[in-house]
C-alpha cells in the first residue's frame, strides 16, 4: 500500500487499526518515544470523528510533544514537577488537526521543558534512536522524531526554540519543519522562550509536513503573537537559487564531523543536477548566534518558568513551613539540572547592572543576525546549512557534554533568532546513521521549503530505519 | 561567577541548591558567561535591539469573551484542597 494511503481512515478500519496497534506497541517498547501512548484516549474528547472522510488527514494518527496541551492527556513537559498535571484544554494547533480528522495517539518524550539536544534531560523516560538503540534520538523533540522514524506515526508535532525539531529530525532520518515565527498558534504550548518558540512538525514525507502545517497555520484569536498567513512571493520565477553557507570560518570552533562533511559535499554536487542554482553566501554574525541565543532564551525562560511554584498545580514539596519555602522547595525538587542552569543564567543576565552587558547586547546582535539574512535573501530564494555538526551520538557520550551540545546549536538557532522558517531533510546515510541538512527561507516562505525538499525527496526519499515496517498496512 | 553571586541569583530565582548542585552549576554557569563575553567582539553600535518579532501590534476588542468553564478540572490539579480552597502553609 502507498506510503500515505495506509494511514488514511485508519480509525475506521478495525482490522488495519489492530495490526497497526500491535506493530506500534512493539516498536514503542524498543525506543520509548512516548510518555503516554493511548490511541483511543483523545478520540472520544475531540472533534476528530466529525471531519469528512475525504479529508487527507481524516483518521490519520499523530503524536504530540508533551510540551503541548491535549485533553485528556497529562501535560508533563518531561518534568517531575508536572508528572501528574492534567491539562484542562487542548492547544489550538492540535484542535485544527483534530478538526480535519487527525487523531492524537500519544504524547512524545522530550528534554524537560524543551531544554536540551538529546532527550536525555527528560525526567520521565528514555528515548532511543530507531537507527541504533545505543544512540540518542536528538532533542528536544526526540520522541516525536523517533516515533516517526520507527513508523509508529506518519508525523508528530514538536516545538523548535533553537533547533528542537530540526536536530532530532536529522538524527532520526526524517523531515523537520520549523515554521515562521507566528505562523502557527502557540495557544496551549508551554512557553520556554516566547520570542523564539514555534510549533513544528517531524514527518516521514514532505507531504505530511505540508498537510499538517497547512491545517495548523494562520491567525488565532487566542494567541496574539500569531499572524495572518500571507505566503511569501518569489521575486523571480525560474530555478530556485540556493545560497550555500560558506563553511570553515566563523564557526566559533565548531568543526563538522567527517560524516556530515561528506553528506554536505555530496548534496552540493547533487543539487545542481536537480535544477537548483547554487551560490555562496556569508552570514558574518553566525559566530555570535549561540551566545545571543542562550542569553535571550535563558532570560525569557527564567521569566516563563517562574510560574511553576507548586501552589495551584504541580508537585508540591511536602515539608515546607511557609509559602516562601514551599515555592523554593517545590522548584528545587521538581526541576532538573539543565532547567535550573538556564533559569540561573537567565536570572543572572537580567539582574540590575548586568542587563546592558548581556541581554541588551544580545538583542542588538539579534538585529545584526536578521540583517545578515535579509541581505542573503536579497540574492537567493533559500539558504542551505548543516543542521548539527555530527550524526546521532551515543548516550552519555563524553565528547558531547551539555556545553558542547549548546555550541552545536550554531546552525539551527539563527532561524529562531531571525524568526525565519527552516526545514531539515534527510540528505544521506553515513555508517548506518542518517544525516540531515536544512533549507532556510524568508518569512512565510514555507512553500519554497516544501518545493525544494520535495524535489530532493523525489530522488532521495527519507531512508527507512531498521525498525520501520509498513507490513501492517496489508 | 563567584559563589556569592550564585547564591543571590538562586535566591532571586527561588531555587535552593544543594552543595553538590552548587559545585556543578557554578562551573556550568561560569562556562556559559565566558561564552557570552564573545558578543563583545561584534560591533553593535547604533543597532536597535530586537525585542520581539511580531509584525504588528494587535489589540483585543474590549468585549466580554466566552470562556469554557473548567474550574473543576483546574481544581483537580491542586496539590491540597479544603472544600474549594487551595491550602498553603501558614503565612504568619
Amino acid at each position: 500500500m502507498d506510503k500515505h494511503e495506509r494511514w488514511r481512515g485508519l480509525f475506521s478500519h478495525p482490522d488495519r487499526l489492530e495490526r497497526w496497534q500491535a506493530f506500534a506497541r512493539g516498536a514503542e517498547k524498543k525506543i520509548g518515544a512516548f510518555l503516554q501512548f493511548d490511541p483511543q484516549l483523545a478520540l472520544a474528547d475531540s472533534a476528530s470523528g466529525g471531519a469528512p472522510a475525504a479529508n487527507p488527514l481524516a483518521g490519520v494518527p499523530f503524536g504530540v510533544k508533551d510540551l503541548i496541551a491535549v485533553r485528556p492527556f497529562r501535560l508533563t513537559c518531561g518534568s517531575r514537577l508536572l508528572k501528574d498535571f492534567v491539562t484542562p484544554y487542548t492547544a489550538s494547533a492540535v484542535q485544527r488537526l483534530q478538526a480535519r480528522g487527525a487523531v492524537v495517539v500519544g504524547k512524545t518524550n522530550l528534554d524537560e521543558f524543551g531544554m536540551g539536544s538529546s532527550t536525555e534531560n527528560s525526567a520521565l523516560g528514555r528515548t532511543c534512536n530507531p537507527w541504533d538503540l545505543e544512540r540518542v534520538a536528538g532533542g528536544s523533540s526526540g520522541g516525536s522524531a523517533a516515533a516517526v522514524a520507527a513508523g509508529i506515526v506518519p508525523f508528530a508535532l514538536g516545538t523548535d526554540t533553537g533547533g528542537s525539531v530540526r536536530q532530532p529530525a536529522s538524527f532520526c532520518g526524517v523531515y523537520g519543519l520549523k515554521p515562521t515565527y507566528g505562523a502557527v498558534s502557540r495557544y496551549g504550548l508551554t512557553a520556554y522562550a516566547s520570542s523564539l518558540d514555534v510549533i513544528g512538525v517531524a514527518s516521514k514525507t514532505v507531504a505530511w509536513a505540508r498537510e499538517a502545517f497547512q491545517a495548523m497555520r494562520g491567525i488565532d484569536p487566542r494567541d496574539h503573537s500569531s499572524a495572518e498567513y500571507r505566503p511569501h512571493q518569489r521575486a523571480a520565477s525560474g530555478p530556485l537559487r540556493v545560497g550555500v553557507l560558506s563553511l570553515g570560518k566563523g564557526q566559533g570552533g565548531v568543526a563538522l564531523d567527517p560524516a556530515v562533511e561528506r553528506v554536505w559535499s555530496r548534496a552540493l554536487k547533487e543539487l545542481p543536477k536537480l535544477g537548483f542554482v547554487l551560490q555562496a553566501v556569508e552570514i558574518p554574525s553566525l559566530e555570535y548566534v549561540v551566545s545571543a541565543y542562550y542569553v535571550i532564551a535563558c532570560a525569557e525562560a527564567s521569566a516563563n518558568l517562574a510560574r511553576f511554584d507548586g501552589i495551584r498545580y504541580g508537585r508540591r514539596a511536602p515539608q515546607a513551613e511557609n509559602p516562601e519555602e514551599l515555592v523554593r522547595l517545590s522548584r528545587s525538587q521538581g526541576l532538573g539540572d539543565e532547567v535550573k542552569l538556564r533559569i540561573l543564567l537567565g536570572t543572572y543576565v537580567l539582574r540590575s547592572g548586568f542587563q546592558d552587558q548581556y541581554y541588551l547586547r544580545a538583542q542588538r546582535v539579534r538585529t545584526r543576525i536578521r540583517q545578515d539574512f535579509d541581505r542573503a535573501f536579497a540574492g537567493v530564494d533559500l539558504v542551505l546549512l548543516p543542521v548539527f555538526p555530527c550524526p546521532a551520538f551515543r548516550r552519555g557520550d563524553q565528547g558531547m557534554d551539555p556545553f558542547t551540545q549548546k555550541l552545536s546549536d550554531i546552525f539551527t538557532c539563527s532561524a529562531n533568532l531571525a524568526g525565519l522558517p527552516a526545514m531539515s531533510f534527510p540528505a544521506g546515510l553515513e555508517a548506518g546513521l542518517p544525516v540531515g541538512l536544512q533549507f532556510m527561507a524568508p518569512a512565510f516562505g514555507e512553500e519554497l521549503l516544501f518545493e525544494a525538499c520535495t524535489t530532493f525527496e523525489k530522488h532521495f526519499p527519507s531512508p527507512d530505519s531498521p525498525l520501520y515496517d509498513a507490513g501492517w498496512g496489508g | 561567577m563567584h559563589s556569592e553571586d550564585l547564591h543571590v541569583t538562586a535566591q532571586l530565582a527561588r531555587l535552593e541548591l544543594s552543595r553538590d548542585e552548587e559545585d556543578r552549576l557554578e562551573k556550568a554557569v561560569s562556562q556559559m558567561l565566558e561564552h557570552f563575553a564573545k558578543m563583545k567582539e561584534l560591533d553593535v553600535e547604533g543597532l536597535e535591539p530586537t525585542t520581539q518579532l511580531a509584525l504588528e501590534n494587535r489589540l483585543r476588542d474590549d468585549s466580554v469573551a466566552e470562556v469554557p468553564d473548567n474550574r473543576e478540572a483546574l481544581l483537580k490539579n491542586a496539590p491540597e484542597l479544603e472544600d474549594r480552597l487551595i491550602v498553603i502553609p501558614n503565612v504568619l
